[in-house]
């Protein structure tokens, strides 16, 4: 899913970081300078993904009508027409793309197929939903698989580290429907400790809109009870959906502090007597975040645009789940708009990745 | 600011343990009033089956209907399903989901009382006669219904509400085709059909054609004029808060999670037991969870084999009225092999309908005819055709196509009633081989596969059908020339004397002789013809034992205002 390899995380840097010097000025220009075409980069890729998304919606066999009206509507030319003209499939191909485009830059994604509304309105209600759960889970995967990644290094090829390994090994292993079931079957079937499915419990009101994270919301609105409720709601799905998450994250962050472990300096600092933790903590956990951070920016956009059988199973009104009822119901303004959503996420994800970069060690900023 | 995380600890926490109190995880079941009960409606004339003899000769239904009894209704109510809803304004919606909450929000002229789709009942028509042409139906409203705004419902309101639906030409606008509509007075409304059409009295209790409250829907924007299709507006208004005289209204709305309704406090009917209703987008497998452990109380998708075996709660198993069939193209163009008459005498006769049923669940029922058994002319069970191989074999010899390989299409993705396509695929793929025949299977996604399947290019195809309305005028689409017939390449004139059978029944209005008559057509299409009905899936609801008066309706899947 991830539109960049974490093997292609830039190298730990042989030292420590040296301490930013008084450059401060330059180095914000060059900051600047480099967001700035980043961003215009990120725009130019959008309107790549949408032609790219419109020319294989194009090449899809199936016709939106067939998928979209009955058995009887569907042989009735009068209906057929109506359909047809309602989105705009009556027009040539590149006039409907170029109409597509100049809508899109005023921020109208089209009407959706499948619910009857803007694409827009859509994505405005799903992004939350699945934005509060990823972000749920990364968060859950970084202070799980991080702390973890590190003990399986220091204690490299000892139990603990044998027993994580399996661990890990069996996060990025097993599928996540299946622990999802598991989950679901144990956690709230046998035991009854989590609520089922849904962002909330059926017969609760969701809390007053302003976000759309309903955690959030009940937060802003003094919403206690939905507070809790959202809460508890989001653990059974986070969780699962953390378990691949935490698997990798603990993988890479092994490897990565393995790597600086061996470097000369750490092993300067070991001669030099300082304790162990200090040495980890402080000259070697820093240049392993390079390769830390990115991974976790690819983690939390596969989050944003892969849980599709997570929704479905714990009924989460989330992005997987438009995306997936747009592609079954060929609904072509709502592929796109997923489309862009999601490459969207993965420019910003990015670029909030190397800006990170920037901020673990000022060389690359100066770079 | 250091303070700060322990801070937002303490207030999750809080929240947490607020919520945790509060009882989260499930939806509480209605408490049992029990003293709401049908039995209060005192007043009610005879609402079941007292509707209308649709025969010949100016007939007319009894009054019936509820004039507003029972207790004020308490409690709620979790429904879950698989969501197929893409709108509920009535007059874009055709999706079962759909059919099924729209149910619940719009009254319809006539209606159907729990299970039983054959006889027609009064709803806001109080009576309703029939001209002895068959084109002409009057009816008589009741004047005590009112909408949820409290103003009343009259004539006017179904007329606009009518043609509404012909005019934005969606889904649902061929329900009204051939058909115009008019109000003499405020309390009369009469359809007119172009030909005969009998089967009017069975296709307005379809929750499309919902009556609505015109002032409010003209006013969200809406328009029952010529050019409705772009210029009628009031969607989302009806998305947001329904305009009915329903037993319920609108309280939120979501094609993908939930869609919450409230009893209509105004409401003219007998009240609803559950003042709340949450109708829940879930798929099957956790539906029959959440029902074993009360967090839901009707679970609507689940297969046999998932209801197999369930405790504690109740299941409400009965034949669906999809039904299954398999076609041989009849078109020589498309195939040599498939539109070859002792051809398709050997796959009539090649495949094993009781296997088939068996492989369906319990409640599956052999499609005796291609008409469901719980409707109006539909054939007698155990009256559709019993494998022969012995014939079968005996065909294909007769046939002088050897051993002919030949390619099954169908979708592969999708379940009905909980059944899969490729399940039954593969079954007939063995059955025909014990015959001689070579079936390639080629399952598509639905949404691909229905290109080739209406253009009529399947050689074989294994598709369903599911009830436009329960008549069976609705199932004269699978004759020559007609819309399932040329999808499996019966042009018209092939077969001119079932052709005429079919001419007859769809403008008989005695009901004994188009029974008769329809029964007669099945009888002709399971002795030769290229569409062989294979079976009938069952229909399953699963109910917490506290619901009671739980039914499966054929249109739109169990009553939400009847339950008890």
């Amino acid at each position: 899913m991830s539109s960049s390899s974490p093997l292609e995380a830039p190298a730990a840097p042989a030292s420590p970081p040296a301490p930013a010097r008084r450059r401060a000025r330059p180095g914000r220009q060059r900051l600047g300078r480099f967001l700035l075409k980043r961003i215009a980069a990120g725009l130019l890729l959008c309107v790549g993904i949408t032609l790219v998304s419109f020319l294989l919606t194009q090449l899809v066999p199936g016709d939106p009508v067939t998928a979209n009206l009955g058995q009887q509507a569907s042989a009735d030319p009068a209906a057929v027409a109506a359909f047809r003209h309602q989105y705009g499939l009556d027009r040539p191909v590149p006039v409907q793309y170029l109409v597509y485009l100049g809508n899109v830059l005023h921020g109208d994604f089209g009407m959706s197929q499948q619910s009857h509304r803007p694409v827009s309105t859509d994505l405005a209600e799903y992004i939350p939903a699945t934005m509060e759960l990823a972000l749920f889970a990364i968060v859950v995967s970084i202070v799980i698989g991080v702390p973890l990644g590190i003990l399986a290094a220091v204690y490299r090829d000892r139990w603990v580290d044998q027993v994580l390994r399996v661990v890990s090994l069996a996060g990025v292993s097993m599928p996540t429907f299946w622990i999802a079931l598991l989950a679901f079957y144990l956690l709230f079937f046998k035991l009854g400790v989590l609520p089922g499915g849904g962002r909330l419990d059926p017969t609760e009101t969701p809390p007053t809109h302003t976000t759309g994270f309903y955690t959030v919301d009940a937060l802003l609105h003094g919403q206690w009870s939905l507070l809790g409720s959202a809460l508890l709601h989001l653990v059974l799905p986070g969780l699962v959906l953390a378990t691949y998450t935490v698997g990798m994250l603990l993988r890479f962050t092994r490897a990565s502090v393995l790597e600086i472990l061996g470097l000369d300096y750490v092993r300067a600092a070991r001669a030099k007597g300082l304790p162990e933790r200090v040495v980890v903590l402080r000259h070697v956990l820093r240049p392993a975040l390079i390769s830390i951070i990115t991974v976790a920016g690819v983690a939390f956009g596969s989050l944003l645009s892969g849980t599709v059988l997570v929704e479905s199973i714990f009924s989460w009104p989330g992005l997987g789940q438009y995306a997936y009822n747009s592609a079954k119901n060929l609904d072509l303004p709502a592929i796109m708009g997923v489309s862009v959503v999601v490459a969207v996420v993965y420019i910003v994800i990015n670029l909030l990745v190397d800006v990170l970069y920037g901020v673990i060690d000022p060389r690359i900023r100066l770079s | 600011m250091r303070r700060s995380p322990a801070v937002g600890a303490m207030v999750v926490a809080a929240a947490l343990l607020v919520s945790a109190c509060g009882g989260g995880g499930g939806s509480s079941s209605s408490s049992s009033s029990s003293s709401a009960s049908s039995s209060s409606a005192s007043t009610s004339a005879g609402s079941s089956g007292s509707g209308g003899s649709t025969s010949s000769g100016g007939s007319t239904t009894t009054a019936g209907g509820d004039t507003g009894g029972g207790a004020a209704p308490s409690g709620s109510i979790v429904v879950e399903t698989a969501f197929q809803l893409k709108t509920a304004d009535p007059a874009r919606m055709f999706e079962p989901t759909g059919l099924l909450i729209d149910h619940a929000l719009y009254d319809t002229l006539l209606t159907f009382k729990g299970g039983d789709v054959k006889t027609p009942v009064p709803d806001l028509a109080e009576s309703y006669t029939a001209s002895k042409d068959g084109t002409t139906f009057t009816f008589k409203l009741r004047q005590d219904a009112v909408f949820s705004d409290g103003s009343p419902v009259t004539s006017a309101d179904v007329v606009f509400s009518l043609q509404r639906v012909a005019n934005i030409k969606g889904n649902p606008s061929f329900l009204m085709a051939g058909i115009t509509v008019s109000a003499p007075d405020a309390h009369t409304v009469v359809l007119t059909s172009k030909t005969p059409n009998p089967a009017i009295p069975y296709i307005v209790p379809n929750s499309a054609l919902g009556i609505v409250n015109s002032k409010a829907v003209k006013a969200a924007g809406g328009t029952d004029a010529a050019g409705a299709d772009t210029a009628d507006k009031a969607e989302n208004a009806l998305n947001s808060a329904s305009a009915g005289s329903g037993p319920y209204t609108l309280t939120s709305y979501s094609t993908t999670s939930q869609v919450v309704l409230t009893a209509n406090p105004k409401y003219w009917g007998t009240k609803p037991k559950y003042e709340k209703i949450v109708i829940r987008n879930v798929q099957a497998n956790v539906q029959k969870l959440d029902v074993l452990k009360n967090a839901a109380q009707i679970a609507v998708d689940l297969s046999p084999a998932q209801a197999q075996g369930v405790s504690n709660v109740q299941v409400v198993s009965g034949a669906s009225p999809n039904v299954f069939f398999l076609f041989s193209n009849n078109n020589s163009a498309v195939s040599k092999v498939t539109s070859n008459k002792d051809f398709q005498e050997a796959v009539r006769y090649g495949i094993d309908y009781d296997g088939l049923v068996k492989l369906a669940g319990t409640g599956a029922v052999q499609a005796a005819g291609i008409i469901p058994s719980t409707f109006v002319g539909s054939l007698a069970e155990g009256s559709g055709v019993k494998r022969d191989v012995d014939r079968a074999k005996a065909a294909l010899a007769r046939s002088g196509l050897g051993n002919p390989t030949v390619t099954l299409s169908y979708p592969s993705d999708i379940q009905v009633n909980g059944l899969n396509f490729g399940d039954l695929a593969s079954r007939v793929q063995q059955n025909l081989k014990d015959v001689g025949i070579t079936v390639m299977l080629a399952g598509q996604s639905v949404s691909t596969a229905l290109d080739a399947y209406r253009a009529g290019k399947n050689q074989l195809g294994l598709w369903e059908w599911g009830p436009d309305f329960p008549d069976p005028s609705d199932y004269l689409n699978f004759l020559p020339g007609q819309l399932v017939g040329l999808r499996a390449g019966w042009a018209k004139g092939a077969d001119p004397a079932l052709e005429a059978l079919g001419t007859k029944a769809g403008t008989t209005l005695d009901t004994a002789a188009r029974t008769t008559l329809y029964q007669q057509i099945q009888t002709s299409m399971n002795q030769s013809g290229p569409i062989m009905p294979l079976l009938q899936p069952a229909q399953i609801l699963v109910a917490a034992n506290s619901v009671k008066n739980v039914q499966s309706n054929a249109l739109w899947l169990v009553n939400l205002s009847e339950l008890q």
